[in-house]
């Protein structure tokens, strides 16, 4: 990221003179010509884009679908949302923030269309942690302790779910949930509450801690 | 250990979970082109109902001229009545 490199990029069409030092702060040079020459058309510069932020992208989504083919077309979503809206993009924080903004909101809408659905997660999802014998945390498989999380998350609704899901996979903290989702600070301090409290609960009645052998 | 600890730790686990990769570039260039495709079909018919949006409102100001310009056809019968000399 180099002021110098400004002067040498294109500024004319859609994007002005101006936000163009904008993006040059916090927006990485590769980043700020491909998104100038997607704004002008070029689909090839968008494709690196894309490329280059694929995976961050999919890593999000496989937290709201571990079903390949929705978490692909959630991912498509995304990409094509996007592109959209690029002129929209003021280029005061990184591309990829801006990215998972559109992502996260898009696993939501994804997750508040599912719950229209009557569907409860079935109990033989926890199946996986009688596979489990060690009590030691590093033991413990990735996949199967996705798997077990994502399956007790997916009992709360989607407000709680996802506050809780971008908590434990994203690490994120509330002003950065309340950031992604156009929420104010203290309605993520709450719903983040309230979901930890019903979270403990299924926790609890599922004999979470017993069954993967941290009652110690 | 609380339960609320050990959805933690599960988590702490859980991140480090690799995550798989589709390759969408090219699905997405084609989704693009393909709805670039719709909004051009959509002018032509944006334009068209512009259009005919305009043609009605003109209609309907004239209409409400001619409207004030209406008189009821039973107030010819009415109004002449008070000038008709009884005897």
């Amino acid at each position: 990221m180099t002021n110098a490199g400004c002067q040498c990029w294109p500024v004319n069409g859609t994007i002005e003179a101006p936000r163009a030092i904008l993006y040059n702060t916090f927006v990485e040079n590769a980043d700020w010509a491909d998104v100038a020459a997607s704004v002008r058309g070029d689909d090839e510069a968008y494709g690196r884009l894309v490329q280059r932020y694929e995976k961050p992208i999919t890593g999000l989504l496989w937290r709201f679908t571990r079903d390949p083919t929705q978490c692909e077309e959630l991912v498509q979503q995304v990409f094509v949302e996007a592109f959209f809206s690029l002129k929209t993009y003021r280029g005061d924080a990184p591309l990829l923030h801006w990215l998972r903004k559109i992502a996260t909101r898009t696993g939501y809408r994804f997750w508040r269309e599912k719950s229209r659905e009557p569907q409860e997660t079935s109990l033989p999802e926890f199946d996986v942690l009688e596979e489990i014998e060690a009590a030691e945390e590093d033991r413990i498989d990735p996949t199967e302790a996705a798997i077990v999380l994502q399956s007790l998350l997916s009992r709360l609704p989607p407000d709680d779910r996802l506050v809780l899901t971008l908590m434990y996979f994203e690490e994120c903290g509330t002003q950065e949930i309340a950031e992604r989702m156009g929420w104010t600070r203290a309605k993520v301090k709450t719903q983040a509450l309230r979901a930890r409290r019903k979270m403990k609960e299924i926790a609890e009645r599922e004999h979470l801690l017993e069954r993967l052998g941290w009652t110690l | 250990m609380d339960a609320l600890e050990g959805l933690a730790r599960l988590a702490r686990r859980a991140r480090e979970e690799a995550t798989p990769v589709f390759g969408v570039s090219e699905a997405v260039r084609l989704r693009i082109q393909s709805e670039r495709t719709e909004t051009v079909t959509l002018i032509p018919l944006g334009l068209f109902g512009g259009l005919s949006a305009l043609a009605a409102s003109v209609i309907m100001i004239l209409a409400l001229q001619f409207w004030s310009y209406m008189t009821s056809p039973v107030m010819e019968l009415v109004a002449p009545l008070p000038e008709i000399r009884l005897w």
